[in-house]
């Protein structure tokens, strides 16, 4: 007789596209069939898990269609199903599938249009965080201030394509009715997603700011984040940059760089 | 505490909250006793959790969980569990609840209510979960009665016995989902107003009401727990005869696939007060002492 734990990793193994034949060992035909039984159970995980896929990246569906949609998110659920409950925590390997799914490659920019749908997915579920005002970091002695850490609003993420992706997915978006065309050569996109109230806005951001945000994001000061950002543009200047960033409520704590000893005379929290 | 006049079952009656009807409910504040969520679609930051803080202002809250997976063999999700628990401190929900089932193995979420062999080796296994979660919660559970498609060869112990001694030895309540038993006992030729004569009347503390499809599979009619449709006629005469045996209790109408009006469902609750109502003027002190 198989343990509870057999049992479950055996139906997990059924449930998921595998081989049906140890579950089936344990089931009752009970005038069906246990591969029939067993079917019942597979067809609500992969159409459940499916629609949770499609509600997270719903133009990703109208870019393919829904069965081709369908198509690869059953694979994907092969390879990837959820690690948790929570289902709008699922598909943040989704972008990455796509990418390597040979029958996606016609269409080149679809991973990056999943990116930044994962990432206003991501933005509307973040954990609330309240923005420090900006007299937080005017309080603080210039000599100090080169070596600050800030930590950045965690519904923000910053995405780079080469492909027009915001445009893509405005013509695209299910309440269009008629999308109209986007011209891929029409740039690159550099932008920033983020929550505002309740809202998620997604924005193009110059490349200085964009590499200065991203910077900050990765844990560099504020020494090496300007030095990032005026690589990538030599008219960037940082009060202006640090104003922007805090009207727009982004940092939400500061502190040293840890390779500052001592005390901590500006870590802050609001 | 849910408390509604047992005379006229208002008060006892709430239905799902469903997105398509949130912006609604805020504006109109319509009559209805309580309304529950699924817990996991508020655990995380932002919008979703604030319309809990605003709608808790004026109606009773019920978190019902889909993701605890009492029933996995490989342990509770502690991470998940202490998310419930700050969401039921900061909600402070009248019922909090869970199903007998398992959805995680090999740390995969399946999303789906599974099946558990019912045998000594699950009893100690839920009975345990159980007690972790309610000391992670600071109260009781209630625990819901799967719907079920298949049983396993080896599972000795009938769900009523077993759902029964689970309440006795974790203290639980049970959440008896009336139209699961319909499901369930339909799909193995079973009598089910001989099921929940089989279930603790002192234990049941909620009751849910939903809809369900008739599929096919292979020639034979398969009852599938789709929430998609009203309440059919022969769940409500066995919630007729559940509220005989439990008495007036807490009843949810739960509607998740085609979602009606809102007025729909509202109706189907106002039924379900009236249920209540001929239950007790039926039963009498019977009804209301159970």
């Amino acid at each position: 007789m198989p343990s509870l734990r057999e049992i479950e990793r055996d139906l997990r193994l059924a449930l998921l596209g595998g081989d049906d034949a140890p579950a089936r060992a344990a089931v009752r035909g009970d005038g069906l069939g246990p591969g029939a039984r067993l079917a019942i159970y597979r067809h609500h995980v992969v159409t459940t898990l499916t629609a949770a896929l499609q509600a997270t990246f719903p133009v990703v569906c109208r870019l393919v269609d829904e069965r081709f949609f369908a198509y690869a998110a059953d694979r994907y659920i092969q390879v990837e199903p959820p690690a948790g409950p929570c289902l709008f925590e699922y598909g943040a390997g989704f972008a990455d599938f796509l990418a390597e799914f040979p029958p996606c490659r016609s269409v080149p920019y679809l991973a990056d249009v999943a990116r930044l749908e994962w990432a206003m997915q991501r933005a509307l579920h973040a954990p609330d965080a309240p923005p420090l005002p900006i007299r937080t970091i005017q309080g603080v002695a210039p000599e100090l201030a080169a070596s600050l850490t800030l930590t950045l609003d965690p519904s923000m993420s910053l995405l780079r394509s080469r492909y027009p992706i915001d445009r893509i997915w405005r013509a695209n978006r299910p309440d269009v009715p008629e999308p109209p065309l986007v011209d891929l050569a029409a740039g690159e996109a550099w932008l920033e997603v983020r929550r505002h109230g309740d809202d998620v806005i997604v924005r193009a951001l110059d490349p200085a700011a964009f590499t200065f945000r991203r910077a900050l994001a990765g844990g560099a000061d504020l020494a090496a984040a300007t030095g990032e950002a005026l690589a990538a543009d030599p008219t960037f200047d940082l009060g202006p940059a640090l104003v922007a960033l805090f009207d727009d409520g982004l940092p939400i704590a500061l502190s040293r760089t840890p390779s500052t000893p001592g005390d901590d005379p500006c870590h802050s929290q609001p | 505490m849910i408390t509604g006049g047992g005379a006229t079952g208002a008060g006892l009656v709430g239905i799902g909250l469903r997105a398509p009807h949130t912006a609604e409910i805020i504006a109109a504040r319509p009559p209805v006793g309580w309304l529950e969520v699924h817990t996991e679609n508020y655990l995380g930051g932002g919008p979703a959790p604030r319309t809990l803080d605003r709608i808790r202002r004026e109606h009773a809250l019920s978190l019902h969980g889909v993701g605890l997976s009492l029933g996995s063999a490989e342990g509770l999700d502690r991470a998940h569990l202490a998310r419930v628990a700050d969401l039921a401190r900061r909600v402070e929900p009248v019922l909090v609840s869970e199903h007998l089932s398992w959805s995680i193995a090999g740390g995969a979420y399946l999303n789906h209510l599974l099946p558990l062999p019912y045998t000594e080796e699950s009893l100690v296994l839920v009975a345990g979960h159980v007690t972790e979660a309610q000391e992670a919660l600071g109260r009781p559970l209630l625990v819901e009665n799967p719907s079920s498609y298949l049983r396993f060869r080896h599972s000795p112990i009938p769900e009523p016995d077993f759902l029964a001694e689970l309440a006795r030895r974790t203290g639980c309540s049970l959440l008896c989902d009336v139209n699961n038993v319909f499901v369930s006992c339909r799909n193995f030729d079973r009598d089910p107003a001989a099921y929940l004569d089989g279930l603790p009347a002192s234990a049941i503390g909620e009751i849910h009401l939903a809809g369900h499809a008739r599929n096919e599979a292979d020639g034979r009619i398969v009852l599938v727990d789709d929430h998609g449709s009203p309440v059919s006629d022969e769940v409500w005469t066995l919630y007729a005869r559940a509220l005989g045996r439990f008495g007036p209790r807490p009843t949810l109408i739960e509607w998740d696939t085609d979602i009606p009006a809102l007025s729909v469902l509202l109706g189907e609750a106002r039924r379900a007060e009236a249920a209540i109502a001929r239950s007790v003027a039926a039963g009498g002190p019977r009804a209301l002492a159970a």
